[in-house]
């Protein structure tokens, strides 16, 4: 493993190599944190990453890419609401979220604030042209989230920063509320 | 035999909170190390660690393999202790890959050297952090190289140059604090 390797460097790794220990108080303050968390929910995200088999002719494929650069194209976002000047660091924020979509039946946002979760906050369609809101009531702090079309597009807003520090391979975006607003 | 990481998580998912407490036990000092060795103190350790868990958890529907809890919360911890070390880089302490500030950081010279562990630190401190990490997970943690640029995002070619360069520059580091 070692191949021409100085001895001084093999001694650094053997050094590093020994066990570490770390205060178990550690766990404590793990579980108090994730006490006043919801429980993770598997459902949606099995939905969205299930693997499914398709069968589409020429003409088919041809039609559902025409559909999804149009969305694309006719996708964009949103204002926020801004928070009221004097509100204070903790207090909660209302943010709208808007989307317009003319060709979807329902809308979800999901995000680190409703853990992901698309039952918990459905945008509701507020125009004939597609536009789609929610409102959602956020302390100051940095969120990632996504859109979610018709219960299975999942959306990145194509309007806002992308997450650099996603975890978990899914696009989303970020937005950050703060004291004084977005 | 203890029960299985997937069991484990199938259990949290079930609404069993404390069964969490178990992977957080098991992976605790396992992670702890790398967290260590990386950002080089404790405190930022453990805080990485710490939010590396709790993210785990909010984002556990999210783990595809249950099997692989252990490689899947690594990448977390991988990338908190990237933000941690960006921060603490930001606060222009030791870990700033910037030979100016080296000079002037407050990190004991070679000189006043007289533990082993006191040398390792201040020589891994030293690596620029992108090659900190290639090394600490392949020579320390003795990851695949497969296995690095999942957790990474890195190509396998640059994860090799990232280790390679790392090994001649503590070699470099440990001869010129005469400790070869």
């Amino acid at each position: 493993m070692f191949d021409q390797f100085d001895d001084a460097v093999e001694r650094v790794v053997r050094h590093l190599r020994r066990p570490v220990s770390i205060d178990p108080a550690l766990d404590q303050r793990v579980m108090q944190k994730i006490a006043a968390l919801p429980p993770p929910s598997r459902g949606v995200w099995r939905w969205l990453t299930a693997r499914r088999e398709v069968a589409l002719s020429p003409l088919g494929a041809l039609g559902i890419a025409a559909a999804v650069a149009a969305a694309f194209i006719g996708v964009w976002r949103m204002r926020v609401t801004p928070p009221p000047a004097s509100a204070p660091d903790s207090a909660l924020h209302g943010f709208q979220f808007v989307l317009v979509e003319p060709r979807a039946v329902k809308v979800s946002l999901v995000g680190d604030f409703n853990d992901w979760d698309a039952t918990r906050t459905p945008m509701h369609r507020t125009s004939r042209d597609g536009l789609w809101s929610a409102v959602v009531s956020l302390q100051p702090g940095r969120y990632r989230y996504a859109f979610l079309i018709d219960g299975r597009h999942w959306l990145a807003d194509p309007a806002a920063p992308t997450a650099g520090d996603d975890d978990y391979g899914a696009p989303s975006s970020v937005v950050t509320v703060g004291g004084g607003g977005s | 035999m203890g029960t299985s990481d997937a069991a484990l998580v199938r259990r949290v998912r079930a609404g069993d909170t404390d069964a969490y407490a178990d992977l957080v036990a098991r992976y605790r000092d396992r992670l702890g190390r790398y967290a260590l060795h990386m950002l080089g103190n404790r405190e930022d350790a453990e805080e990485a660690l710490q939010d590396a868990f709790v993210r785990a958890y909010r984002s556990l529907a999210r783990c595809e393999d249950p099997e692989r809890f252990g490689a899947w919360l690594y990448g977390i911890l991988v990338n908190r202790c990237r933000t941690t070390g960006a921060r603490v880089a930001r606060r222009a302490r030791r870990f700033v890959h910037d030979p100016a500030a080296l000079e002037t950081t407050s990190l004991p010279g070679p000189a006043d050297q007289t533990e082993w562990d006191d040398v390792v630190r201040w020589a891994l401190a030293r690596l620029a952090p992108e090659s900190r990490e290639a090394f600490l997970l392949k020579h320390v943690e003795e990851l695949e190289y497969e296995d690095i640029a999942q957790l990474t995002g890195a190509g396998v070619s640059a994860l090799k140059m990232r280790v390679k360069r790392a090994r001649e520059q503590l070699q470099a580091i440990l001869r010129e604090a005469e400790h070869v």
